[in-house]
């Protein structure tokens, strides 16, 4: 079963994507951080197969945290998660820097497996 | 269940990839000239005037052809001739991926059809803003969307009473603030009695019972609807041109006292009645 990090400063947002990740079965969600600088330590020690990361966080938010995965192993599967995900250039930019996919809010619980399955 | 624009619809159907899209995009940064270099590739105008513009900008927000007419630089006719030059010469991204093969063109109209029945329900309805309210069709996509999004996410049933101004937010059960800056300078409340902040829960929460959830984690879950409504606002505003960026959602009014419109800002509150009784309402205060 592949092994998902979920990123997120909400407490809400992550419940919910455990809910619909770790339901599908097909997933096994290995840990939570709050925010990019705990993603990367939580990568170095969990090696997850997929992280889903917000966009916006305090501390050290979702771009810099995926420059900093992309520049240690350019193979990593992130998947940014935002409200964002409709203004085209926020799209882009995280595609340019090496996201595999965005996944946009309200979520759609197919809508997320089916991205997370692509990778 | 998100406002979408066409690239990243075809990317999350596993339609076109990721690499092919950022392909089509570089295509489209090359061929669509902004208003200036368009202006200066017909020699419409000089780079020392373009310079000109660019300068007058950053102390007046004005678009550059709006601008270039201000300074004398541009007539009126000039400048609807480089929007025209512009607007023909334009590459959409579907005509972008089909050059770039990601498409084949007789499948470009069924795709884009596919795309306007994903996004029907983001179709903005018409919402009445008082005469003389600066930036209307921003605060009508506003409104709309929040009706939307409440209707959509929280599945609450509500009748939208018509917009006002105000001075002051009377306290609420929780009330969360987001800014926005960019296109507006403006502030975003949603306020929300118990009984719809539980139902938002239960809507972010995918549970049916919030009772046992502390009031820290309820609180959460209406920040996180604002952030949810709002991001789509962002993506329905860059659509009519509008750069919106949005702030994080925090919770204000925490001691209960309401809080008052700043002398100088327009506040506007769309009332949303729920079973007669208006418990949640969605305030813009532009400054």
């Amino acid at each position: 079963m592949k092994k998902v990090l979920i990123v997120d400063d909400s407490i809400a947002v992550s419940r919910q994507l455990e809910k619909i990740i770790a339901g599908s079965g097909e997933f096994e969600v290995v840990g939570h951080a709050k925010n990019g600088a705990e993603a990367i330590k939580m990568h170095q020690t969990l090696h997850p197969d997929i992280t889903c990361m917000d966009m916006n966080m305090p501390v050290m938010d979702g771009i810099t945290a995926l420059r900093t995965l992309v520049a240690m192993n350019r193979d990593v599967k992130v998947v940014m998660v935002t409200s964002l995900g409709g203004v085209g250039d926020k799209f882009t930019e995280a595609i340019k820097l090496g996201a595999k996919n965005v996944i946009s809010k309200p979520f759609e619980d197919d809508k997320v497996i089916e991205i997370l399955r692509g990778l | 269940m998100a406002v979408k624009f066409f690239g990243q619809f075809l990317v999350e159907r596993n339609i076109v990839s990721r690499e092919l899209l950022l392909k089509a995009i570089e295509l489209q940064d090359s061929v669509n000239l902004k208003f200036g270099e368009m202006a200066l590739s017909i020699s419409m105008i000089t780079p020392a005037e373009a310079e000109r513009v660019n300068e007058a900008q950053k102390s007046e927000d004005l678009r550059f052809g709006d601008m270039a007419v201000k300074l004398g630089i541009l007539t009126e006719e000039q400048m609807k001739e480089v929007l025209t030059r512009q607007k023909n010469s334009h590459l959409y991204i579907g005509e972008a991926l089909v050059k770039v093969g990601a498409l084949a063109s007789e499948e470009l109209p069924r795709y884009l059809d596919e795309f306007k029945t994903d996004q029907a329900p983001y179709v903005v309805d018409h919402v009445a803003i008082p005469a003389g309210v600066p930036h209307a069709a921003l605060w009508e996509i506003t409104a709309d969307l929040t009706y939307k999004m409440f209707t959509r996410i929280v599945q609450l049933t509500f009748r939208p009473g018509q917009c006002e101004i105000i001075n002051r937010i009377e306290p609420n059960n929780t009330i969360v603030s987001m800014r926005m800056s960019g296109a507006t300078d403006a502030e975003y409340f949603i306020s929300v009695s118990g009984g719809v902040r539980e139902m938002i829960a239960r809507a972010i929460l995918k549970e049916d019972d919030v009772s046992g959830e502390q009031k820290d984690v309820l609180d959460d879950t209406v920040m996180e609807f604002a952030n949810v409504v709002l991001g789509n606002i962002a993506a329905k505003a860059a659509q009519i041109g509008k750069d919106v960026e949005i702030h994080p959602p925090e919770v204000v009014d925490t001691d209960g006292t309401g809080i008052d419109v700043p002398a100088g800002s327009t506040g506007l509150a769309f009332p949303i009645h729920v079973m007669d009784e208006r418990v949640a309402l969605c305030v813009i205060v532009e400054r």
